[in-house]
């Protein structure tokens, strides 16, 4: 019992501490990791094994955390090593591919192909969105999307803010198609063990239907918005998208090395390839090909993300070994009786609801042993509570402007460039998208596995 | 004028800063940067001016503002870096003006050019200068008082290194309750005459 108060004070104040940004996030969880194993594993439980197996070193050592080879992925518990070395791959190859002017020049090239008109603009770049947000994490995608926007509107004379949000919006759904588009589906596929084209065929499906209804609406929303001002600018003044290319040699490099990523996550159920070695390979490969640069990129890579990510892990591994997950997954259990609609709209919806003011991975890495303990108790198949849970976290966050990631960085950008989106301009739009997305997503489910 | 001047006025709620900061500007006709700066900003930038009073130094709502790697959803804080940069561009172009608040004296720290005054004052003579000045009773004023305080101090101290009102920070701290804004205004114009001459021998 005390090792249960214990482990809950300790992940309310990471999360009280990673709200309040006193200190960085980082340091929050990593504390919190370290006070859940001196004070929960150590003194309380005195359990050795418990604190060896939330660390999860052993798993480098296993060939099932590298090869697959036809069977599903190892179930990972504790920290998740795969987790972690994928999102740092992808960060090297992200940031090559940045530094050769890969982003801008699709962002240009699409404009240019729209001939420079806001409203096929708002829908072309709403949907390269979703498409790039699928393979590439969401801040690097609004932070050349929404930046290359303003450049265009104040060439065009159109306000970039409904582009902004819609890129932000459909970023977020992006991340919900694929298992390495939004940091809960890596956590939810390495955790449980599920494929790149598990999650195509589930949350991708539901994705891309939700992606037509948004243009849509985005596009009802704001077309009367972005027509009412727009000229025409003088055709030369125009960015043409061969100048975002600093050096073609990097370029092609990057675009080789993305197709291949690409190429290896599709296939990964496949090849066996596990997504801890897609990782490690796509670094190895941007850090060779990159020459002198390559110290450069290690350089850049977010280690306060990783570090934060390890953090986290320990603490919901305290969480889930002194059994506080257990019971909060009989509580839901209970709540929803026998009825399997009614747990998966309670889910959803909470999942959503939470993600929209706090953080979706702690919320998510946090909500898989619960979901495992439901599918366990209940029978229901563990398969579409995972998309159920991935849909709610990823989307929830497009709700408000604290909710995720792309939000944040999208809003930044627009500001420091003039143009201030507050919590009432945002909730506008992306509030009711969001309800409408959840909503799509639970009658798909429905209809789909019920 | 010649020389460039810049003074960077802090002030308390109700000491008279605001009122002294305006004279000085008259004096030497050079402008006063209030709730301006934020038409002039508004008027350059095209920005909405409304959104840039509503969020004009006040300290970020942490629980509701984000910030993912460097990148803040805070309007608070970019009205304010806007404002910052606002006052370095006119620092660097040489300009004199007298400017209230918005962490000036912290902002354009090292300017040769820049005098930082903190202007402060007894409860009892803030308080009744806000009752004349709004027309509010002695409670109503003490309240207004201590909530407008907060929010510049906590404004301040988010962006600035230093304290605020710490006498550390500025050239000078005067009481106005001790010499009126009146008196305040004969201090500052005189320092501003010594920096002149200091400036003029060197």
């Amino acid at each position: 019992m005390i090792a249960q108060i214990m482990a809950v004070t300790i992940f309310v104040v990471m999360f009280a501490l990673i709200v309040s940004e006193k200190i960085e996030r980082q340091w929050a969880s990593l504390g919190c990791g370290a006070l859940m194993i001196v004070v929960v594993f150590g003194i309380c439980m005195r359990s050795g094994t418990a604190i060896w197996e939330t660390l999860n070193f052993r798993e480098f050592a296993t060939v099932q955390f590298w090869y697959a080879g036809g069977m599903s992925e190892s179930v990972s518990t504790g920290v998740n090593w795969a987790t972690i070395l994928f999102i740092a791959g992808m960060m090297i190859m992200v940031e090559g591919m940045g530094k050769s002017g890969f982003f801008r020049w699709l962002c240009l090239r699409i404009a240019k192909a729209v001939k420079y008109k806001a409203v096929p603009i708002l829908i072309s770049f709403m949907i390269i969105s979703f498409v790039l947000a699928m393979f590439i994490d969401s801040i690097t995608v609004i932070l050349f999307l929404a930046a290359v926007t303003v450049e265009l509107a104040e060439l065009l004379k159109f306000s970039p803010i409904p582009v902004i949000l819609a890129e932000v919006f459909c970023a977020n759904l992006g991340g919900s198609a694929t298992m390495c588009g939004d940091p809960p589906n890596i956590i939810i596929g390495t955790s449980l063990g599920y494929s790149f084209g598990d999650f195509i065929t589930n949350t991708g499906l539901i994705a891309l239907i939700s992606l037509m209804v948004v243009v849509c609406y985005f596009y009802l929303c704001f077309r009367k918005k972005l027509v009412q001002n727009t000229c025409e600018a003088d055709a030369t003044s125009y960015p043409e998208p061969g100048s975002a290319i600093k050096s073609k040699r990097e370029f092609g490099t990057s675009c080789i090395i993305f197709g291949l990523a690409v190429l290896l996550l599709v296939t990964h159920a496949m090849t066996g390839l596990t997504v801890a070695t897609i990782g490690t390979g796509i670094a190895l490969i941007t850090l060779l090909t990159s020459g002198k640069d390559a110290g450069t990129l290690i350089r850049k890579i977010d280690y306060k993300t990783l570090l934060f990510f390890i953090g986290l892990f320990i603490v919901v591994g305290g969480l889930e070994k002194t059994g506080i997950l257990e019971l909060i997954a009989s509580v839901i259990e209970e709540i929803s009786g026998d009825d399997p609609r009614l747990m998966v709209a309670i889910i959803l919806w909470i999942s959503a609801l939470a993600s929209a003011f706090v953080d979706n991975i702690p919320f998510a890495a946090t909500m898989i042993p619960v979901i495992k303990s439901l599918a366990a108790a209940t029978g229901l198949d563990l398969s579409i509570l995972a998309w159920t849970l991935a849909m709610g976290t990823d989307i929830g966050g497009s709700a408000t402007p604290i909710g995720a990631s792309a939000n944040v960085v999208g809003i930044s950008i627009a500001s420091q460039n003039g143009h201030m989106i507050g919590w009432g301009k945002y909730c506008k739009y992306l509030a009711p998208a969001t309800i409408l997305v959840i909503t799509i997503s639970m009658i798909g489910i429905y209809i789909r596995y019920f | 004028m010649e020389k460039q001047i810049i003074i960077a006025l802090g002030r308390e709620f109700g000491s008279g800063g605001h009122e002294a900061g305006e004279i000085l500007a008259k004096k030497y006709d050079i402008p006063f940067l209030d709730h301006v700066l934020l038409q002039k900003i508004a008027e350059e930038k095209n920005i909405d001016l409304e959104i840039l009073e509503r969020y004009d130094e006040k300290p970020k709502n942490k629980l509701f503002s984000r910030t993912v790697a460097g990148y803040s959803s805070a309007l608070e804080e970019h009205v304010a870096n806007i404002q910052f940069d606002y006052i370095h561009k006119l620092a660097d172009e040489g300009k004199s003006f007298v400017i209230v608040g918005r962490c000036a004296e912290y902002v354009l720290q090292g300017n040769p050019a820049l005098l930082s005054v903190f202007v402060l004052g007894n409860k009892e003579t803030k308080c009744a200068r806000i009752m004349r000045k709004y027309n509010l009773t002695e409670d109503e004023a003490y309240r207004m008082m201590k909530r407008k305080d907060a929010t510049r101090k906590n404004y301040h101290n988010y962006y600035c290194d230093g304290k605020w009102g710490d006498s550390r920070n500025y050239d000078l701290c005067i009481n106005s309750s001790n010499f009126g804004v009146e008196g305040v205004v004969g201090i500052i114009d005189d320092l501003i005459k010594r920096r002149m001459e200091s400036v003029g021998d060197q």
